[in-house]
């Protein structure tokens, strides 16, 4: 279970993140929704212990950001937006050199399970700098899943892809969620990806949490709005908190 | 240290795959072996010469001229300058787009999103450069060290082998600086066209401009004792010119690298021990640069804004 109380994060006068608190569940898929520069990345770089909190604590199996990063460390895997690997090294070979840099044991048995799992073992021994956007979205993935993390997180996952690219990725992410009961947390700006896969919602603007919900009990509390969309533009619109 | 160890294993294959290293390793290379051949070939022919000047002066009844002393360490000097040259250029290749293309990539993020510390990273990149550039020098030397008994037929002894190991060690230090200096420079540059070409306006300042400017200064002296003639001479080596050259690691290496190699006949006889003790501060400042920029390194990438 992931738990943030009061996560804070500021840049000398700017707070990017200002005293978020949120609980996602074992198993759960978050997608964490808001506009451009709304502080979803910050948030996803403090969860991911690439940078610290300012203020604030957050938990991830209750093992603290800051105090135990190595150990949140091997709970999570993690997927940057635009990640382009080592173009250089084949697909394997990235795959490898994350793997042991992850711990992960019996590599090579994982390395052709995952890539099974993704259906991408055409393509293992070729060099990640001749894979298009999606397949390489696909190889990074793979890379945050090797060692069959609990949580994962990814940063707009589905960003610059095509129609059937963005498929794809859902499809593994619904996958992996139900086979290994990997709970997701997924920064987006795409309603409709939420709509099509998520199980509970937070909404960021401006560094504050506007609201974060499972999609039912939103649905059931906005019964006048007819979509999500419209759900999200008046939260948004008219910052009610939850 | 495990994990530096992964690291350096990626750094090493992803240097071999890259073709224009591995040009510049094979230019280096093949620059070092014909540096030997052409200085053997030089001095067969002053020997060439000697015995020539011997025959003809045996043939008139004269007094024999004392025969030349043989340095043969000295036909690799010219190795001093593509070291000087290319092993500085070859660093900064390997070293200008280390950290800023693991940050445009977003690889560094994944890095560090797994259980390795920043400076564990930092380790791996140096572990892995030390291994190339140490292997490149040491193939350079055995090629070396081969060609040098081919061509003049003599088996080197403890003195050059020592001399030898010697004057690679200091090559190797003199690499990994530049190395360093541009691991440095890579972290605090947001792309990898800054970072080459920082390093490479400041190998031309180390390489070029800053000898020219000791050079300046001692021919400036050697013109004020043309002028003064009879008066008191001021050494043309002067505290000046000594000091500017203390702002290349370039000078400083090839300096003691030519001691080392005996280049020099007035100080060839110098045993090794001498040297070094004589060199002391151009060693001193051929060390300093590589281990500032690492502490500076090892402190920089710690700061989150380094991600």
């Amino acid at each position: 279970m992931l738990i943030t109380k009061d996560l804070t994060k500021k840049y000398q006068d700017f707070t990017a993140v200002d005293h978020l608190n949120l609980k996602v569940n074992d198993g759960a898929i978050f997608g964490f929704l808001g506009h451009n520069g709304a502080g979803k990345t910050t948030t996803l770089s403090m969860l991911t212990t690439l940078i610290l909190p300012t203020t604030g604590t957050a938990t991830i199996d209750g093992y603290d950001i800051v105090k135990d990063n190595l150990q949140v460390r091997n709970l999570l895997g993690y997927l940057p937006e635009n990640v382009m690997l080592y173009g250089d090294l084949t697909a394997r070979e990235n795959l490898q050199f994350f793997g042991k840099l992850a711990n992960v044991k019996d590599i090579d048995r994982n390395i052709e399970e995952v890539l099974s799992l993704l259906n991408f073992t055409k393509w293992t021994d070729k060099k990640v700098k001749t894979f298009s956007k999606g397949m390489r979205q696909r190889i990074g993935i793979a890379q945050a899943i090797l060692h069959k993390p609990k949580i994962l997180f990814l940063d707009e996952p589905t960003s610059g892809l095509d129609p059937q690219g963005t498929k794809e990725i859902r499809d593994i992410l619904l996958q992996i969620n139900k086979d290994w009961g990997t709970t997701i947390f997924m920064n987006t700006h795409l309603l409709s990806e939420v709509t099509k896969i998520c199980t509970d919602i937070g909404i960021i603007s401006h560094g504050k949490l506007l609201v974060s919900e499972s999609i039912a009990n939103l649905t059931a509390n906005f019964k006048e709005e007819k979509s999500l969309e419209e759900i999200y533009f008046k939260i948004e619109g008219g910052g009610i908190n939850a | 240290m495990h994990n530096s160890k992964i690291i350096a294993a990626k750094e090493f294959r992803t240097a071999y795959k890259d073709k224009v290293f591995i040009m510049i390793v094979l230019l280096f290379l093949l620059m070092s072996i014909a540096s030997v051949y052409i200085g053997s070939t030089t001095k067969n022919a002053e020997l060439k010469a000697y015995q020539d000047i011997v025959s003809v002066i045996q043939s008139e009844g004269g007094a024999l001229p004392a025969a030349p002393e043989i340095f043969p360490l000295a036909i690799l000097k010219n190795i001093i300058t593509y070291i000087t040259m290319i092993g500085a250029v070859l660093a900064i290749f390997l070293g200008f787009d280390s950290f800023s293309s693991e940050r445009e990539n977003g690889t560094l993020k994944l890095l560090l999103s797994k259980p390795v510390y920043r400076d564990q990273l930092i380790t791996g990149k140096l572990l892995g450069a030390g291994v190339i550039i140490g292997g490149i020098l040491i193939v350079t030397l055995l090629f070396n060290l081969t060609l040098f008994i081919v061509t003049t037929g003599l088996l080197p002894g403890v003195n050059e082998i020592l001399r030898l190991v010697i004057f690679f060690f200091l090559a190797f230090v003199y690499m990994m600086s530049f190395y360093i200096v541009t691991l440095y420079v890579s972290i605090r540059t947001q792309d990898r066209t800054s970072g080459f070409l920082i390093m490479m306006v400041l190998w031309v300042f180390i390489s070029f401009v800053i000898p020219q400017l000791a050079d300046t200064q001692k021919n400036f002296a050697y013109a004020l004792n043309s002028i003064a003639s009879t008066v008191t001479q001021i050494p043309s080596d002067t505290a000046l010119s000594k000091t500017i050259e203390y702002f290349s690691p370039a000078v400083q290496f090839s300096n003691v690298s030519g001691d080392l190699l005996q280049t020099v006949s007035a100080t060839a006889t110098t045993s090794v021990a001498s040297v070094l003790g004589k060199n002391l501060p151009a060693l001193l400042d051929l060390f300093f640069p590589g281990i500032l920029f690492l502490i500076l390194s090892y402190t920089r990438v710690q700061r989150e804004d380094a991600i």
